[in-house]
């Protein structure tokens, strides 16, 4: 379970913070009342030292009884008595009628060769008091420092880790195909942070290296395929035109330049997908969709004899900020897949409605994973005439403009959705 | 007619060459920009075909030199680089025409020709065969007296079959010269079938559809 570092962090202190000052508590309470038990010991002591030397310097002629302050008695052999060891005891006060806890002490001493027992009484209520107050201010003291502690922590940690949140945000925003260097600030005032901002600098430096020389890879490849492609097709023409052409020889040479062909129909498709991805289409203008819609249906149906039906709901006012080139592929890739994906006597359905451009036809379900429809050179075993980049198209096209697309399979339709905003 | 090719790839070049040579031009090609720089200092020519990218030099730069002393060559460029900024780069230098490798020699015949036509008002501006005649300027299709109604892609396709009559053009070339780039998310070249069906119909009614003939599987040929 993940949560997020300053909750955690809280938590931790929370918890463990609260754990020490409780066992901390304690231990103060012992002590506090091991000295104040101290304490006492000692003044019961002084008590009885004082009225000793009052009873010897009076030879006896003292008050031999005062309640809840001392004890004289001639020592009888009470032996149950323990001598020399603090008790406690409850004295009832006659004229306050109350019964109050007291500390006694009580010692053996001679006088003119006669035991005698003194006993000395200090009230334990005050001290009980004492030690509630202190304990109180004491715990109040602790929550106050673990409020403090918490809230100190959290600000700090705020503080702290700020460089790594601005970080974060941008490798979020971080798009490779832009290809744009993500721009870290090397110093954040934090050691950690600056290795962590030099070593991600460092790290997408090298991802976009490698991406721009592979899209530089594929865009001179296909440019240096250009001229053999051509050389080949030159060939065949002026081998279609032999007088002593025979039919066997021309079905080869048919099949030859339909090979060709799907190569060099591949290769600027190719071409045309790495100029995409190498923003080579800067210029935009304000397109109306339901009209490029309707030009490539009507081209379409000019080339199709056995169109499928066609259903159409357009809404006439969606209109988008776009290279104009670049939308008329994306439209006539869509509708393509539409009309050579379809089945015999199959149906196509068309939906523009705010800016949203639903494309859906008859078909049978997909033979590859769906996930995997819009990845070049992905295509059903067989559809073998073309060339497997249409989709891909139309994803790279998807990509630039950050529009949605979105492909469902439902009841024997296919559905394809563009949202254009 | 005098054409110089200006390409690098000599089996290219060659290509080229037979078939403008067969097509009764004066061809000459050469493979480098000195040769290439030579020629048009030496000569004048009806149309230069010019790779751009050379080995040892920039094609545009010959435009230059072309422009900058006012020769009237025609130019068609050829180039592997299918970008926009080539292609304005070389129009707006005095090219007359653009066309990206690979190309259907066919449809470069077809340039070629019609460039011709358009700087020089040379050769009519009528393509006949037997007694079809097409009427550039008019856009008139007649067979023998009878004119005949086509459509435009239908017109196209015609036009096209006549400035490389006597020659077999393939479905694909037809295919490009129709529909451009249209042509390349077409699962077949039955377009074109049904485009040369209803031309031939057409043709037909009118006693001139002995012209269009299907070469197996290949394409189509118009010849007497």
């Amino acid at each position: 379970m993940s949560e997020p570092l300053l909750q955690k962090n809280t938590r931790i202190l929370l918890i463990w913070l609260a754990i020490v000052l409780l066992i901390c508590s304690f231990l103060f309470y012992v002590v506090l009342l091991l000295h104040t038990h101290h304490m006492q010991e000692k003044q019961l002591l002084l008590k009885q030292q004082n009225v000793w030397d009052a009873f010897i310097e009076k030879s006896g002629n003292i008050e031999r009884h005062i309640t809840a302050e001392y004890d004289i008695v001639e020592s009888a052999a009470d032996k149950t008595i323990k001598l020399d060891e603090p008790r406690d005891t409850l004295l009832h006060l006659a004229n306050r009628k109350k019964t109050l806890p007291f500390e006694m002490l009580t010692k053996n001493l001679q006088w003119n060769g006669r035991p005698y027992h003194i006993t000395t009484y200090i009230s334990s209520t005050e001290v009980s008091h004492l030690i509630a107050k202190v304990f109180i201010t004491e715990a109040m003291i602790l929550i106050l420092l673990l409020l403090v502690i918490v809230i100190l922590n959290r600000r700090s940690s705020g503080l702290l880790w700020k460089p790594f949140f601005s970080t974060m945000k941008k490798i979020k925003e971080y798009d490779i195909t832009r290809n744009k260097p993500l721009d870290l600030p090397t110093e954040t005032g934090t050691t950690e942070f600056n290795e962590l901002n030099n070593a991600i600098a460092d790290l997408t430096s090298n991802a976009n290296t490698a991406y721009y020389n592979q899209k530089q890879f594929v865009e001179n490849a296909s440019h240096e395929m250009q001229t053999p492609l051509a050389i080949i097709r030159s060939k065949l023409e002026l081998l279609i035109n032999q007088p002593d052409l025979t039919e066997k020889a021309a079905y080869m040479l048919g099949d030859i330049t339909e090979a060709n062909d799907r190569l060099s129909q591949m290769n600027r498709t190719l071409l045309l997908l790495a100029k995409i991805e190498n923003n080579q289409f800067p210029d935009t203008e304000e397109i109306k969709i339901s009209q490029i819609l309707k030009q490539t249906l009507d081209n379409f149906k000019r080339h199709y004899d056995e169109f499928p039906v066609l259903i159409m709901n357009i809404e006439d006012n969606a209109l988008i900020n776009a290279n104009r080139s670049l939308i008329e592929i994306l439209i006539s890739n869509l509708l393509n897949n539409a009309i050579i994906h379809n089945q015999e006597k199959g149906k196509i359905n068309i939906t523009l409605q705010s800016s949203q451009l639903i494309i859906e036809n008859t078909g049978l379900p997909l033979v590859i994973n769906p996930e995997e429809l819009f990845e070049r050179f992905k295509k059903s075993s067989y559809q073998n005439k073309t060339t497997g980049l249409g989709l891909a198209l139309v994803k790279q096209i998807c990509q630039l403009y950050h529009y949605g697309l979105v492909y469902e399979y439902e009841n024997g339709w296919h559905r394809l959705k563009v949202n254009f905003s | 007619m005098k054409l110089l090719v200006v390409e690098d790839e000599s089996s290219l070049l060659q290509s080229i060459s037979e078939y403008f040579t067969q097509e009764d031009f004066l061809c000459e090609g050469v493979l480098t920009y000195k040769e290439a720089l030579n020629k048009i200092e030496a000569f004048d020519y009806d149309c230069i075909v010019l790779d751009i990218n050379l080995p040892d030099g920039n094609g545009l730069k010959l435009l230059q030199y072309l422009r900058q002393y006012k020769k009237e060559d025609g130019v068609i460029i050829i180039s592997a680089r299918n970008s926009l900024d080539d292609k304005i780069a070389g129009l707006d230098l005095g090219a007359d025409d653009y066309i990206t490798k690979p190309f259907h020699l066919s449809e470069l015949n077809a340039r070629v020709k019609a460039l011709i036509r358009r700087k020089y008002a040379q050769g009519a501006n009528v393509l006949e065969l037997g007694n079809l005649q097409l009427d550039l300027v008019s856009r008139n299709v007649t067979c023998g007296e009878q004119k005949i109604a086509l459509t435009k892609n239908e017109y196209d396709l015609l036009a096209y079959l006549l400035n490389n009559k006597n020659r077999v053009v393939s479905k694909q070339a037809i295919a490009e010269h129709i529909y451009g780039d249209q042509s390349d998310n077409m699962p077949s070249f039955d377009f074109v079938y049904s485009q040369i069906k209803n031309l031939k119909k057409k043709l037909k009614e009118k006693g001139c559809d002995e012209l269009v003939q299907t070469v197996y599987g290949l394409g189509y040929k118009l010849s007497l």
